[in-house]
């Protein structure tokens, strides 16, 4: 069966440097991929680079054996991809409920679907109904989390792609985001993770990719790279 | 009583058209940071197309009545909104990415251009608009208002009304706001970025050239250069009201307008000028961020 998403050899550049030096990476559809890796490894270039904002100089990625390299980045998200950025980067002046309306800008012709994708978004997480008409930017990290997933699966993705997803949370709420991925995945959508936080990641796994300094160094069974203390301490520094 | 009624009133309409312009410049301001010197000059293209239109549909008779003036506004502003959009495609979309100096330099390049081409076609001389309309109004309070000036403003309010039901309520809309916040964000939410940017040249040079077709009427001349100034007005007037903020633009076009007018009163005609580049200088020494302009930190 052809994997859902396909990379194949991607060179990537940030000028003159190269952040990603041939990497090779398959999702197969209904799996959690977990990419692992420090700081500066090429883990968000790689997302990037999958979502369109930054244009590989050499390798494909292929989404369901078609490749996506060259298409605009709103082409790639109308193919399902959605790429939810590190950071959050939800619209800090608009309304929870725009942020979610604007997530589902790729559905825009179904208002039905816009309307039913935010109640969904409000079942799974029933704080952002109660404060959907604040404005997204005083909302607390957790939920700001919880809203950026969320916007991202407005556009009904086939692949959602979350980078670093407990990022500056609270232990407590990236147990509740976890938890969250693993129903996600669960109603069917196929997640590729970046963690700093690699034991929640390969917890939560059913494989993982070890990157450093703009390779993949290591790929296998989330369990096998869980139980290797001597990766888990020599790469991933937890 | 009746000179300050007078003075607010004639301030209203050409306030109204400072906003409509001011609105054009802010909303571009507010997507992709460009002071668009050139959206003056669309203002005065709007005067034109409606000049040229005017002429070949009404004829010099009677303007084509109510319904004929409409008409031709709302083709003018068609026609207008297509060439902003021609020109964001064509001058300013392949700047986006470098340093914002040189996108500036372009826009002023625009408004030359546009200055310079109207002359070719229209002729250097003022001519004279080929719309009679009636001098007839009501009193108020000693003032004469006359159905024309409630008329302008009233379109305008209109405009101005469905420009802010546009941006709140639509989902295009809210992608504008959007995109003004992030604009990578706005990629990864699947936004086609660049078509929503075009949307708002349209929107901003459409306003533009309907306040463009409603001054010609109203003053009854119009010339190549009448953009100049008052694309500087209109700046100003975005300035006031707190540039990026579409609100802000409104309060800011009427308060000008009101401003000048009663500065005119007080000081005489040939201190029109000085008295809303006065203020434009206050504005920038006491309050840069404008009435209802947010402190934002500048990121490049």
């Amino acid at each position: 069966m052809t994997p859902l998403l396909t990379i194949r050899g991607i060179h990537s550049f940030y000028g003159k440097i190269e952040a990603l030096k041939g990497i090779d990476l398959q999702v197969h559809e209904g799996e959690i991929v977990a990419l692992l890796g420090s700081n500066g490894a090429g883990k968000s270039t790689t997302l990037k680079t999958i979502s369109g904002i930054v244009r590989p100089s050499s390798g494909d990625v292929l989404l369901h054996g078609q490749s996506l390299v060259g298409w605009a980045p709103h082409q790639i998200v109308e193919a399902g991809i959605i790429h939810v950025p590190e950071g959050r980067r939800i619209f800090a002046g608009l309304t929870v409920r725009e942020n979610l309306e604007l997530g589902g800008f790729t559905q825009r012709k179904e208002k039905a679907a816009i309307a039913e994708g935010i109640e969904q978004a409000f079942a799974l997480f029933p704080r952002l109904k109660e404060r959907s008409e604040q404005m997204g930017g005083t909302l607390s990290g957790g939920e700001q989390q919880m809203l950026a997933i969320c916007r991202g699966l407005m556009a009904r993705p086939k692949l959602l792609m979350l980078d670093e997803p407990s990022m500056g949370l609270a232990p407590i709420i990236v147990v509740e985001i976890m938890n969250i991925i693993r129903e996600i995945n669960r109603q069917g959508t196929t997640i590729l993770l970046i963690e700093q936080n690699a034991k929640a990641a390969l917890k939560l796994a059913h494989r993982g990719y070890v990157m450093e300094t703009g390779r993949i160094v290591m790929e296998n069974k989330a369990d096998v790279l869980r139980a290797d203390d001597t990766i888990v301490k020599a790469y991933l520094g937890a | 009583m009746d000179i300050l009624v007078q003075t607010l009133a004639d301030g209203l309409v050409i306030g109204a058209f400072y906003s409509l312009i001011a609105l054009g410049y802010t909303m571009v301001f507010g997507i992709i940071k460009l002071l668009n010197f050139a959206h003056g000059d669309l203002y005065m293209l709007g005067a034109f197309v409606g000049y040229t239109l005017l002429s070949v549909l009404g004829g010099d008779s009677s303007g084509g009545g109510l319904m004929g003036i409409l008409i031709v506004l709302l083709l003018t502003m068609v026609i207008v909104g297509v060439i902003g959009m021609g020109i964001e495609r064509v001058a300013y979309r392949p700047l986006l990415l470098a340093p914002r100096l040189s996108i500036l330099i372009t826009a002023i390049g625009v408004s030359l251009f546009l200055e310079n081409g109207s002359m070719i076609v229209w002729g250097a001389q003022y001519q004279v608009y080929p719309l009679q309309l009636s001098h007839d109004g009501i009193s108020l309070l000693g003032a004469k208002i006359t159905y024309v000036q409630i008329g302008l403003v009233f379109i305008s309010a209109l405009l101005m009304l469905g420009l802010h039901l546009f941006i709140n309520r639509s989902l295009y809309g809210k992608a504008m706001r959007a995109i003004a916040l992030d604009q990578t964000a706005c990629h990864l939410m699947g936004i086609h970025v660049h078509k929503v940017i075009g949307l708002t040249f349209f929107i901003g040079a459409s306003l533009a050239a309907g306040a463009g077709t409603m001054a010609g009427a109203y003053y009854g001349t119009v010339n190549f250069m009448m953009g100049f100034v008052i694309g500087l007005k209109a700046f100003t007037a975005a300035v006031l009201g707190g540039i990026g903020s579409i609100p802000g633009a409104m309060l800011g076009g009427l308060l000008l307008g009101m401003m000048e007018t009663a500065g005119t009163f007080i000081f005489g005609g040939s201190w029109k000028d000085v008295v809303a580049f006065s203020l434009l200088i206050m504005i920038l020494v006491l309050k840069p961020t404008g009435i209802m302009g947010e402190k934002v930190t500048e990121r490049m």
